[in-house]
Parts: C-alpha cells; structure tokens; sequence
C-alpha cells in the first residue's frame, strides 16, 4: 500500500533555478541547494509554477544556486506530469532570506510518507584545522543515535531533525542504530570531516524496505587560517643582544653596575695595597 | 550567518555574472510548454544550469593530496625535512622543535596546487638544536631556486621573488596562508629582535616563491 502511495508520488527538490529565475549571484543572493532523498522515484520540480528540474532522481543533490531573498512556491510531481497542478509533494512556500545558505530536502517522514523540509546550513567560519558535521535524519526510521567509533556522538535525533558538531578535521567512522542501541541500522562508513567544511550527512531511505542510506553534501570555504608562526625560541641569530632587550634593560643595566662596582672595589683594594 | 567570502569565494561563485536586481521577476515563463505528446520526456530547457550531482557517500573521494617530504636550497646549502602539521594549542602553526624539521600546512595549498600559497615554516633556532638552516633564507637573493620534493617523488621548482622580515603584529596571516590566489611558496621562520623575557623573536622572515615552469 505504501509502496503504491510512494511510486506513484514522488519526492524530489525545490530548486529555483535555470528557466524559472535568472542564477545571477548577487550581493546577498541566499543560495539553495536540493536533495532528493525518496526511495524508488524519479520527479520533476517546478518553482513557481515553471519546471526547473526534469526527471531529478533519489539520491541527486541539485545546487547550490544562488537566489534573491524571497519566497518561492515549490511543488514536485510526478516525472511524467504535464505540469505542476497536481503535485505529490507541496505546493511548498520556501522562505529563503538574504545571504542564507539552505538546503531543501524531499523525504520521507518517520512514517514513510513523503514530505518536505527546509533546513539552514551553518556557514560559520570555522577555527584553522576543524571540520563541521551536521547529521540529519530524513528516513522513514525512528529516532537514532549516531556513533564515531563506536561511541554515540549525538543521542536520540528524530525525523526530520539535525544535530551539528565541530570536530578536528578528519575521518569519522560513523554508523547510525536506533537511539539507546549500538547494532548499526546503517554503516559503519568513513565520513570525511574536510577542514573549514561543513560536511552535511543524511540519513534518509525506509528501515521498513531495508534501503537506509547516507547523502553527503558539503559547504566548504568556511576555514580561517593559523594565526602566526613561532618559529624561533633561542634567540641565537637575533639583532639584538640580551641587553638591548627592553623587557632585561633594568636587569643588564644593575648586572653592568655590579660588574662595574666590584672592578672598582678590586682596584681600590689593590691601590691600597700599592699604597701601604 | 555569514556568507562565504573572501578567500573561500572560488569555490562558490561559479556564477555567470548577470546584472544585479533582475533575477526576481520570477513570473513562470513560457518555457516548459508542455507537449501532449511529451509523458516520459519532457526535454525543457529547465534544467540547464543546476548543478547535479551524486550524494552517495563515497561518491567524490577527496582528491588524494601530493604532501611534500622535503625542501631544498641548494645555492645556500638548505635541505630540510617537511612534517604535515596542523595548528597548535594555541591557533599559531604548530612547529617542530628540531628546525631541520620543517612544517608544512596540511590543511592548504601543497607545491603541487594549481593556486593559493603552500606554507612550509621550520624554526630558526633552538637550545636544543643550535641555529637551524632556516637562518639561511634572509639572505636569499631574488632568483634563488628553491625545490621541493613529494613523499612520491615529485619535484616542485620555485623561484624567491621576495624576502620580507615583518614585525609579527604586521603580518596579515589570511594572505600568507591564502588558498585561492596565484600559486605560490612561502618559506618562513623568525627573525629579528629577540624579546630574551618571552623567548620569541619578534619578526617573521617570509620567503615569496614563485613556480618555476
């Protein structure tokens, strides 16, 4: 019944694009990226009304693109739909606000029905040498947990929730089990955490169907860079001897006057001597 | 929320320049005519211009990274090893204490990138070590080749266009270590003034190389 009710529907993306609006990529344009994340159906999408992705198919991600804040009227069909007037998902508003940065997912709910979400992507600048990693659970699934290596990282994420974590840039080995177990419901699998990037993971498919699957999309250029290098503790090629240091003057000065001091007490001892 | 800028503008922006203001007339235009013969294939020209691709994990491995093994002067008698390094505690790049150990930063450009500065450092001194090769470099003349080998094999030739030594407060970091402008090679390490209270020298000495082709 469910599969009847998901082939004939269709998932798909929102994307204002191509025919619909100019990709012009002005100053504070958002930018919107598409995933289609339903199982077993290719769609067609149309925004505002015009048909900006053709035979798009589960698993594809369309975008970025970049567009002028605003509202946009989403609806996806079919794939071999005349037009958008009888959408399988949506008609959908889009609120995408100026220098925003989104990612609209077509998914299937925690039950398995198709549907729609919009999410924010974190374009934060990131410290020099991390990576960022947003998880989102877009499958016909349960609540979940994630683990790295075999440790639940973030507890308990539910459809069509996220979770983001900062972490030093490398290789997580991930895998995905319904929350409180550890018995991977996907994975594990190596996801690359790239510096200055937010490496955005979905878990989306059916657990019912046993085709749970991850998408990858990622953001980068939201590195910053070392902020100096030290390299150099001995002092031994410096331009400056100790005592041209600001930070010694007093202490080479007061070292000199001693030195200077106890010279004068060994002549006077010695002129003494002369004189006796 | 911050837009991406700047240095990490390259990688976002394919953008066809178009004139600002024009794209909301979003009115749907007459484009998708759909044909009553058309069910399987519609052929619009709709989705020229978005860009697809495949977000299977896995899909687009991290291109594998030429990550350079050592460094050479040769007119001036440097030859060097060079470690991978990140940054440490403290943000700063994160340096060997042996200056015949050279850092690269792993996380930018390699001589092997087609753009941005590859960033290779290596200490100028250390109680331990005495005065390292690095010391060398100020007194490079324009011209002089620098090579660099991978932990492949490959070589990278690089000609110095530059030695500044610049007070450490001066130095724009975010140039030094850019990642999208015109290919280059830095060299650096300290120099200068010695503050003997904090252990620091208080200049950097920054080599500006340029590939050779």
């Amino acid at each position: 019944m469910r599969k009847t009710l998901i082939a004939g529907i269709a998932a798909g993306a929102f994307i204002a694009a191509a025919a619909a609006l100019p990709a012009s990529a002005a100053e504070g344009d958002a930018q919107l990226s598409v995933l289609h994340a339903v199982p077993g159906v290719t769609v067609d999408v149309y925004v505002n009304g015009a048909l900006t992705l053709d035979d798009f198919t589960p698993g594809t991600l369309a975008g970025p693109l970049p567009l002028p804040a605003g509202t946009y009227s989403v609806a996806i069909t079919a794939s071999d739909a005349a037009d958008a007037s009888a959408p399988v998902i949506g008609p959908v508003d889009l609120p995408l606000a100026a220098n925003g940065n989104y990612t609209a997912v077509a998914h299937l709910d925690a039950s398995g029905n198709p549907t729609a979400t919009l999410f924010t992507n974190d374009t934060a600048t990131l410290a020099a040498g991390e990576g960022r990693l947003t998880v989102r659970h877009v499958a016909a699934a349960p609540a979940v947990d994630v683990l790295a290596g075999g440790s639940p990282v973030i507890t308990n994420l539910a459809n069509p929730g996220e979770s983001v974590l900062t972490l030093p840039a490398g290789t997580v080995s991930a895998s995905v089990a319904a929350t409180g177990t550890t018995d991977p419901v996907i994975g594990p699998a190596d996801v690359d955490v790239a510096e200055g990037t937010n490496t955005i993971v979905y878990a989306w498919g059916s657990l019912a169907d046993g085709n749970l699957a991850l998408a990858v999309q990622t953001i980068g250029g939201l590195h910053s860079n070392p902020g100096g290098v030290p390299a150099g503790n001995a002092g031994l090629v410096a331009t400056n001897q100790p005592g041209d240091s600001t930070g010694l003057l007093v202490g080479g000065a007061l070292a000199l006057l001693l030195a200077a001091l106890a010279i004068t007490a060994v002549r006077s001892r010695a002129l003494a001597k002369v004189e006796r | 929320m911050l837009l991406i800028t700047g240095c990490g503008a390259a990688a976002d922006a394919p953008a066809t320049p178009t004139p600002a203001g024009v794209a909301r007339s979003a009115t749907p235009t007459a484009t998708p005519a759909p044909t009553p013969s058309a069910t399987g294939a519609p052929t619009g020209p709709a989705a020229s211009g978005v860009p697809l691709t495949d977000a299977s994990l896995g899909a687009h491995p991290a291109e594998p990274v030429v990550q350079p093994a050592r460094v050479q002067v040769p007119s001036l008698g440097i030859d060097v090893t060079v470690s991978p390094e990140g940054v440490d505690a403290t943000g700063a790049l994160a340096l060997s204490d042996d200056p015949a150990i050279a850092s690269w930063y792993r996380y930018g450009p390699t001589p092997w990138s087609t753009a941005g500065t590859a960033v290779i450092a290596a200490h100028v001194d250390s109680f331990d070590y005495g005065v390292g090769q690095f010391a060398l470099l100020l007194d490079a003349p324009v011209g002089t080749e620098i090579v660099t080998t991978s932990v492949d094999g490959r070589v990278a030739r690089f000609s110095v266009q530059e030695v500044s030594m610049i007070d450490k407060t001066g130095v724009d970091w975010n140039a030094v270590f850019d990642r999208s402008g015109p290919h280059r090679l830095a060299l650096i390490t300290c120099g200068g003034e010695f503050n003997y209270d904090t252990g620091h020298y208080l200049s950097n000495v920054i080599v500006t190389a340029v590939p050779i082709a």
